[in-house]
């Protein structure tokens, strides 16, 4: 068990090597992704930066708190995409039949498919997530620690997010554009204090637009260095990925058993 | 005058065309839906702990409807910069560079014709979204013709900056990250979100002369708190701006066409 | 348990979804009508089949990518669809339109990263791939991306890392698609050593006479889902073609020529080509009557080229059996 987690590991360095490797064939495109992402999520936070020097606090949060969504939600999403870029775009390979060649492996589909891609504004997410944690928030030791993990989590809630709405192809056919929204979705609130929002749409984002996963319940265990919310957010992380590889290898025995809307014999 | 009615007609056709686009359009509006009703909750907390129904002279409404003449604006982009690094890319500009005012001209038309198509939609949107969030404002006509009046050159700046962006791809590989930067840094330092009042003191003098705060802010004004005053200063802004811009794409415009022919198209 | 494969009775419907209007309507295609087979390890075969015939289909369910509706399969004593993992590290997968090379990296780095995903050895993993560089001549351009390499180089690259792990069957789906002459014939020569030198099964599909000829012993032919034809390479042409083409010389004008049972095909001033029905006349007769007819200066007989033979055994089977 152990030496199969070693492994993983090897593999999953194995692969974000073999990506970077791949990016820096052409570094001045990377470069200038990466840094163009750095000050698209910069202008957001500048913007924060200008709110909360007229307003002070928005339901008792400050701007370090604010800066905190942000840089959960970008270096989860960074790291979740710069690692496992394919979860971006399940849909189109699943479609156009590129699984077969992740079939011919002796090994598990969906982790190998999806360590297959690295995006390179990913990382650009990723940098910028942390650079504005230790810049705006100014973290002791125990909350950049708690930080870090943190943001494996969230990044984990982007993958199972990926994993869902390119796993909708096996049933309903392209669905790339719906996950695009939905992903867009999920980014924009969880950029938002969670006390702005009050009743169902609170439960809906505990679920179907899991902000509270990726964002909330992280910053909540940040700022008040709470081992509860902190396990709660980790736990909904794995669960939100256990439900998603259920429904991937629920739509790939469909797929093997050949039955997708578009089959060409 | 035959060279205006054959651009008339390309803007035409352009905007005929581009009611097909049904599926961006309702994406957008969805999202234009979701930022609204995230902002007016943002208001509420804010107006919430505030003396007094206005803030920088405007009420919550007002700050509610502002948003929906800004977003508006920013969700009706032209896609002109990606056209022309299309026809750098492909070579197709050689061609059209037989007649190098005809080819700004083109992409104007093409421009114009988008943009006041989308943006009659995304306004129409805002709308309904607002009327139903926030209520009705109560508009003045000369207020709307103060509105209307503001938008051409709001319009023809905005092309002319992503037309600037386009031509870029003369030298940058790609242009993608530099449109980004454009599009963030016209809505950050416009005042998308935030009324030019509601920005710190200190930059309010400078970020009022910048021709984004012309494109953005001024409609928003317009359409929400019309003031003469306001109406003729962001005027003779847009202005200023219509003649520095243009000098600069001339300039740009004849360096990247020498390029071409220096380099063989 | 056998170590090639074995297929019995293999049936694949397909529910087609279809709009009519407004409703939905569900039929069934049968795309694999009761398949029964069995490769002998080392053997090389070729399928053959209009496409729409089952063949992709097939070779999908061998490798275990799909689940057959009932029959039994065996590759390598493996059930593919239920061991689809073991079962991987026993084949190599070559798809023509498909690759698992890194498009941006050199095919090096892909070898490494494949080494990885077969768990291989290093030891064992760095004899095989220099043993593969050196034979199928990778070395020019093994660090050069393969998004700059031919599409010859790259099938080259291609069919090496599907043997990196020393595969004993080895299944080619298209592999000479969309290659010049001779980049064809490289790569055609490379499996064929392989096939022979290793003693690994080779399955492949193809639309190109030229593969069949000359890198497979059998022939399967697939038409509407079943097999129409299983013999080997030369048995095929000869059976299924009832006719020898014969080219003669003469050293000058020739006599006339009894032409029943042959057929005159082509003809210059001293030279004919004719093509000999042997069900009517044997070759021996044939033979016989061109040499009376006049001085003869060269004279061959083949067989008639296999493109020739596959179009009409589709259009005998299309005649027989079409649904």
């Amino acid at each position: 068990m152990f030496r199969t987690g070693l492994d993983y590991m090897g593999l999953v360095v194995a692969y974000t090597r073999a990506n970077i490797r791949a990016q820096m064939e052409y570094p001045g495109a990377f470069l200038s992704q990466v840094i163009a992402m750095i000050i698209n999520d910069g202008a957001w936070v500048m913007f924060w930066v200008f709110f909360f020097s007229r307003f002070r606090v928005l339901h008792g949060w400050g701007l370090p708190d604010v800066i905190s969504l942000w840089s959960v939600t970008a270096a989860g999403f960074g790291i979740a995409n710069a690692i496992m870029g394919n979860s971006l775009q399940l849909a189109p390979l699943i479609i156009q039949g590129e699984l077969d060649v992740w079939l011919s492996h002796p090994r598990a589909v969906l982790p190998h498919m999806l360590l297959g891609r690295s995006v390179p504004s990913a990382w650009g997410d990723a940098v910028f997530g942390y650079a504005a944690y230790v810049f705006f928030v100014r973290p002791d030791l125990a909350r950049m620690v708690l930080f870090i993990i943190l943001t494996f989590g969230t990044a984990l809630v982007f993958v199972g997010l990926g994993i869902l709405a390119g796993s909708l192809s096996f049933f309903i056919g392209n669905a790339s554009s719906l996950a695009d929204e939905w992903r867009n979705a999920v980014v924009m609130f969880s950029t938002y204090p969670p006390a702005l929002f009050q009743g169902a749409v609170k439960w809906l984002l505990f679920s179907v637009i899991p902000a509270g996963f990726v964002s909330y319940m992280p910053v909540e265990a940040l700022r008040s260095l709470s081992l509860m919310y902190a396990s709660g957010a980790l736990l909904g992380a794995l669960g939100i990925l256990a439900v998603s590889a259920a429904v991937f290898h629920c739509g790939l025995r469909r797929y093997e058993s050949g039955n997708l809307i578009s089959f060409n014999g | 005058m035959k060279e205006i009615t054959k651009y008339g007609w390309i803007a035409y056709i352009t905007a005929r065309s581009h009611i097909a686009y049904a599926g961006e359009v309702f994406t957008r509006i969805v999202l234009m839906t979701v930022i609204l009703y995230v902002f007016s909750r943002v208001w509420l907390a804010v107006y919430g702990v505030n003396s007094g129904p206005r803030l920088a002279g405007l009420t919550i409404t007002q700050m509610i409807w502002y948003l929906v003449a800004t977003e508006a604006f920013a969700l009706s982009g032209p896609r002109t910069w990606y056209e022309v690094e299309q026809d750098v890319r492909t070579g197709r500009v050689a061609v059209q560079l037989i007649h190098p005012l005809s080819y700004g001209l083109t992409h104007l038309g093409k421009a114009m014709g988008e943009r006041i198509v989308r943006f009659a939609i995304y306004m129409l949107a805002g709308v309904v979204i607002a009327l139903a969030i926030a209520g009705p404002l109560r508009w003045t006509a000369s207020g709307l013709a103060m509105f209307l009046a503001i938008l051409p050159l709001a319009f023809l700046l905005d092309f002319l900056g992503h037309f600037l962006v386009g031509l870029c791809a003369f030298w940058l590989e790609s242009v993608n990250g530099l449109a980004l930067i454009y599009t963030r840094a016209t809505m950050l330092l416009g005042g998308l979100i935030l009324p030019m009042e509601m920005y710190p003191a200190a930059l309010q003098p400078t970020l009022r002369r910048l021709p984004f705060a012309s494109m953005v802010y001024a409609p928003g004004r317009m359409f929400v708190d019309p003031s003469g005053a306001v109406f003729f200063k962001a005027f003779w802004t847009q202005a200023a701006a219509l003649i520095v811009f243009l000098c600069i794409v001339g300039a740009v415009q004849a360096a990247a066409f020498k390029r071409v022919f220096s380099n063989g198209g | 348990m056998t170590r090639g494969v074995e297929i019995k009775e293999l049936r694949k419907n397909f529910v087609l979804k279809r709009w009519q209007g407004c409703r939905r309507i569900a039929s069934e295609a049968v795309a694999v009508d009761g398949i029964s087979l069995k490769v002998p390890e080392g053997q090389s075969v070729a399928f053959i089949g209009p496409n729409g015939a089952g063949k992709s289909t097939t070779i999908k369910i061998l490798t275990g990518i799909l689940h057959p509706t009932s029959g039994d399969v065996y590759v390598a004593g493996y059930i593919p669809w239920r061991d689809r993992r073991k079962l991987a590290y026993q084949i190599g997968t070559v798809f023509g339109q498909r690759s698992q090379l890194w498009y941006h990296l050199p095919p090096i780095d892909t070898f490494d990263l494949l080494s990885r995903i077969y768990s291989l050895k290093r030891v064992d993993f760095v004899r095989t791939r220099d043993s593969l560089i050196e034979r199928f001549a990778l070395g020019g351009f093994l660090h050069i991306p393969v998004r700059k390499l031919s599409l010859g180089q790259r099938m080259r690259a291609e069919v090496a890392a599907s043997l990196l792990h020393r595969p004993r069957i080895l299944f080619l789906d298209e592999p000479t698609i969309g290659l010049d002459v001779i980049a064809r014939q490289e790569l055609r020569d490379l499996i064929c050593e392989w096939n022979r030198e290793e003693g690994a099964t080779v399955l492949l599909t193809s639309h190109d006479a030229g593969d069949i000829e000359q890198v497979a012993e059998r022939v399967i032919v697939i038409h509407h889902g079943r097999i129409v034809v299983d013999d080997d390479v030369a048995a095929v042409r000869r059976r299924y073609l009832g006719s020898k083409i014969l080219r003669v010389q003469f050293h000058e004008t020739p006599r006339e020529i009894p032409f029943r049972g042959m057929k005159l095909i082509e003809r210059s001033l001293h030279e004919m080509k004719i093509e000999i029905d042997t069900s009517v006349i044997s070759a021996q007769l044939a033979i016989a009557r061109v040499l009376d007819a006049g001085r003869v200066a060269d004279l061959s007989i083949e067989d008639p080229p296999l493109e020739q033979v596959i179009g009409r055994i589709y259009s005998q089977a299309a005649a027989a059996g079409a649904p």
